[in-house]
């Protein structure tokens, strides 16, 4: 499974490079220290304009452009002979998704016809100019669980009218629409949502060639366009036919169980096709409570075979992560799956990244957006995180070629059971936290941290992290190295739910609102120049000015400084 | 208080009853557009929950958010709360930042404000004085010049003449910075942190007042252009003034009332005129705030920027009158023939 895969991602890559010219497109034989920072400072100027964000890069007062996603901005850059693009298969999915609940959508047939029309080379060179990448599996390409034996529907309208005849949708060749075989009438218009072209240009025009290419073999399909919120609002009730959205995933495929499980057909769940198959809710339910790895694999390989079958959605493309680069400035940049080489969940990059004129002195790294909220609790967006991703670190680190965990703040770890109740078995995941490793302040991050921010979370039922805190019993600290976190159930997965961006708890402790605690705007109360928003992480919040630039300077107590085994 | 006096026939106000009458009339629009302010992000499709779509949020997880954000309240709940914290001036906390919104108002408000007052005092200026030049100068091909570009720039789509300065002085003759309102990190020293401010003004102001100007000139050429064919401008080159005495002691005197009362108008441009050059330039203003916001469905946000706005528009439209009612006692009319 593991060279299959291996196999797939070299041929993704060899086609990203062949089609965009683009080299990087993954890359086995990465080189990067894990150690770090290499530069003294970061200051991030906020330019949210595009046309001016392309502009601030050409002048060199950013040495990253991250994100890109115009064919003409790629092009342009492509061009610039200071310029390096790297690129890396996403986390990111972008499907139709079909209302299961009703007819004629509800058989199996028409979905499977539809599947059969949609040309994603096409959709791929005329709307994308070949920068996204063809994907049909519901967990992509670039994580380690994808299963590449599954049910396939290849562009092919000849074989979606030969389903649709010998299932008895007989064309009615007056109409050129074809006959539901249940009522004898012709088959009802279908509509598939989409945001407007002012919003979604992709988006809106992807729906009406699949609409068109449904009309050519007699399925009245046709694209309805409008207002984004309203869209969202129909989708949460289940007012629709068809409809076109993305979802940034995440390495882990426990999403699947979120998506297709039955419990979340509810309204504003999930399970917005609304699918509910008994043997399709076995396999997530044993993906979500895995007792192991072994059988997550399996169970997640099962359940992208019964999806592929069932078709809840068809699976369109994935966009590959595209960063620009200054390469006459910087070098040191890291190209990670899944998440791409500028994106803070690469730390790579963040300890790696350093000026060619040499090590120290400040490089300037664009935000795109404004970070609004550095309050780590209940910061959501991306642009915030950006931030936030340098100045917090979790127990483990992944492995920017084969997505492996890596042990970071936690030196190691175990995963063993306990009895929450007689005859039940719940996850115990013991952390042994590494020594040395210090807060932005100079006080040591030990197991005392760990049990007051799993605590803190859970007692304050925090949003963001409530699928983390919900199945934690209780923290245990045998000694200051060590955190005990029991979970009531049994899963995989709670090796990842027992981490958090851990709070320094000489800070947290005092804090009695956390909605309203502004960590970032309080000064910190012993340590002159340093704010409350304290991490562990490589670099500490200097300066936020918003609407104008975040500056974060290099943490002179940081733990991984020097090579370290 | 009360009708004072009998002119021509016309009733008439006191200055100070018509002062009540407008200060009440002004409350009023205020309560109905903050009402109408709460309805409307309410009757919007979707809610901010439903906004965000990212697997890290379990149903769970979003009823929880729902409940802070105090989305569960029933309407009316939310309604009284609304109004209650809109008298306190307590606008409440933005959902996306999670700060309050009047702090986060009060840190873009001068720079919304120093943005237009620049734009603003230089349009207007420059836009009086081509009109004047230009009505001065009637059927003259300086004329023609004046009113074409006056009307060429007023046609321009502000984004795309911004667009191309940026590009221009951005990118092929780099000498203007192009986003923020101060560099990154600014220099030391006070002076040089103006001149720093001063140089972020520089494309964003004057593109605002090349796009600008052209109204000004094309409505003041056109109040000089009657102005001077007025009997009492005959009766003053009669009496053998200059031209200059004419046209600046005399046209541009009596065309000054409309021209001061069309600044006040002007002035919620203050908080609204500028979200296209605040989006363009990366400028952290007023305007920008209030289209994220929308776009973001943060309700206190958007509520708190659009109160700011309402404010301002109807302190803007109160001044007006006030200005009016000095200048113009035609306009404290109250009733016909009593």
């Amino acid at each position: 499974m593991q060279l299959k895969r291996w196999i797939v991602l070299a041929v993704l890559a060899a086609a990203l490079v062949l089609t965009t010219g683009i080299q990087a497109a993954q890359q086995t034989n990465v080189r990067y220290d894990k150690w770090g920072p290499k530069v003294d400072e970061i200051i991030m100027p906020i330019i949210k304009e595009p046309e001016a964000q392309r502009i601030a890069f050409e002048r060199g007062e950013t040495v990253v452009l991250p994100g890109l996603t115009r064919p003409e901005d790629i092009d342009r850059i492509k061009r610039n002979p200071n310029a390096d693009i790297t690129m890396n298969l996403g986390f990111h999915m972008f499907y139709l998704a079909f209302n299961m609940r009703r007819a004629p959508l509800s058989d199996l047939v028409i979905r499977q016809a539809i599947a059969h029309v949609v040309n994603r080379d096409q959709i791929i060179n005329q709307l994308f100019q070949g920068y996204m990448l063809p994907l049909e599996s519901f967990v992509p390409q670039s994580s380690p669980f994808y299963n590449p034996n599954v049910d396939s529907y290849p562009y092919n309208p000849t074989r979606a009218r030969e389903i649709l005849d010998k299932a008895g949708y007989k064309l009615d060749p007056k109409s050129g629409v074809r006959i539901d075989p249940k009522t004898g009438n012709p088959l009802r218009k279908m509509y598939i949502l989409t945001p407007t072209y002012e919003v979604a240009p992709t988006s809106a025009e992807l729906g009406r060639m699949i609409a068109e290419a449904a009309r050519a073999i007699g399925l009245p399909v046709e694209a309805q366009p409008m207002d984004f919120p309203t869209m969202l609002e129909k989708i949460d009730i289940f007012e629709f036919d068809m409809y076109l959205l993305a979802w940034g995933l995440e390495r882990n495929p426990t999403f699947l169980y979120d998506f297709f499980h039955s419990s979340n057909d509810v309204k504003a769940g999930y399970n917005t096709p609304g699918i509910r198959n008994a043997e399709l809710d076995r396999a997530l339910e044993e993906l979500y409570y895995a007792p192991d790895r072994a059988t997550a694999q399996r169970a997640a390989n099962k359940a992208q075979e019964i999806l592929s079958r069932e078709i809840p959605y068809v699976v369109l493309y994935s966009r590959p992560y595209i960063d620009a680069w200054r390469k006459d400035m910087v070098t040191g940049y890291i190209p990670m799956l899944g998440y791409g080489a500028a994106n803070y969940q690469n730390q790579w990059t963040t300890l790696n990244i350093r000026r060619r004129a040499g090590e120290g002195g400040t490089i300037r790294w664009l935000l795109p957006e404004e970070p609004k909220n550095l309050n780590v609790v209940t910061a959501s967006s991306a642009y915030e995180f950006e931030v936030l991703g340098r100045i917090y670190e979790g127990m483990y680190a992944i492995d920017p070629v084969t997505m492996q965990d890596i042990p970071w703040l936690a030196e190691s770890w175990d995963v063993g059971t306990w009895e929450p109740a007689p005859g039940k078995k719940g996850t115990v995941v013991t952390w042994h936290i590494r020594k040395g490793v210090k807060w932005q302040d100079g006080m040591p991050f030990t197991s005392a941290d760990v049990k007051f921010t799993i605590e803190f979370m859970k007692k304050n039922e925090v949003p963001l992290y409530q699928s983390r805190w919900k199945d934690i019993v209780k923290v245990e600290t045998p000694d200051q190295y060590t955190a005990k976190v029991y979970f009531g159930t049994q899963s995989y997965w709670h090796l990842y739910n027992a981490d958090f961006p851990w709070l320094p708890k000489h800070i947290w402790e005092d804090v009695k609102d956390y909605t309203n605690f502004q960590p970032w705007l309080e000064p910190h109360p012993t340590v002159k120049g340093l704010t409350k928003a304290i991490g562990t992480g490589p670099f500490i919040l200097k300066e936020y000015k918003p609407g104008e630039y975040v500056r974060l300077v290099k943490n002179p107590n940081y733990w991984a400084l020097k090579p370290w085994k | 208080m009360g009708i004072t006096a009998l002119q021509n026939g016309v009733k008439v106000l006191g200055f100070r009853a018509y002062l009540f009458r407008r200060a009440v009339s002004a409350l009023l629009v205020l309560f109905v557009i903050i009402s109408f302010n709460f309805a409307v992000f309410r009757l919007m499709p979707g809610d901010p929950s439903s906004l965000i779509i990212d697997p890290r949020f379990t149903p769970e997880a979003i009823a929880l958010l729902r409940q802070q954000f105090g989305l569960d309240d029933p309407p009316f709940v939310q309604y009284v709360k609304y109004i209650k914290n809109l008298v306190t001036f307590d606008l409440g906390q933005s959902f996306t930042s999670r700060r309050p919104v009047i702090d986060e108002l009060k840190e873009r408000l001068p720079n919304t404000i120093t943005l237009f007052l620049t734009s603003f005092t230089f349009t207007a200026l420059l836009g009086i004085a081509v009109g004047v030049f230009a009505a001065a100068r009637r059927g003259s091909f300086a004329e023609t010049l004046v009113t074409g570009a006056g009307l060429f720039t007023y046609a321009v789509p502000t984004f795309f003449f911004q667009l191309l300065l940026l590009l221009l002085f951005g990118y092929y003759v780099p000498i203007f910075p192009i986003h923020g309102t101060i560099s990154a990190p600014p220099p030391e020293g006070t002076w040089a942190q103006l001149l720093d401010r001063l140089h972020h003004l520089v494309l964003p102001a004057g593109s605002n007042v090349i796009i600008g100007f052209g109204s000004w000139a094309l409505y003041t050429r056109n109040a000089m252009l009657e102005a001077l064919s007025q009997d009492y401008i005959i009766t003053a080159r009669a009496k053998g003034l200059s031209e200059r005495a004419v046209l600046y002691h005399h046209a541009l005197r009596s065309v000054l009332p409309p021209i001061v009362t069309l600044v006040f108008l002007s002035l919620p441009g203050l908080v609204t005129g500028a979200v296209i050059t605040e989006t363009i330039f990366s400028w952290h203003g007023v305007g920008r705030y209030l289209v994220d916001a929308v776009l973001q469905q943060d309700y206190p946000a958007a509520q708190g920027a659009f109160y700011l706005i309402a404010i301002a528009v109807i302190v803007s439209n109160f001044l007006a009158d006030l200005v009016y009612g000095l200048v113009d006692p035609r306009i404290r009319v109250a009733g016909e023939n009593a």
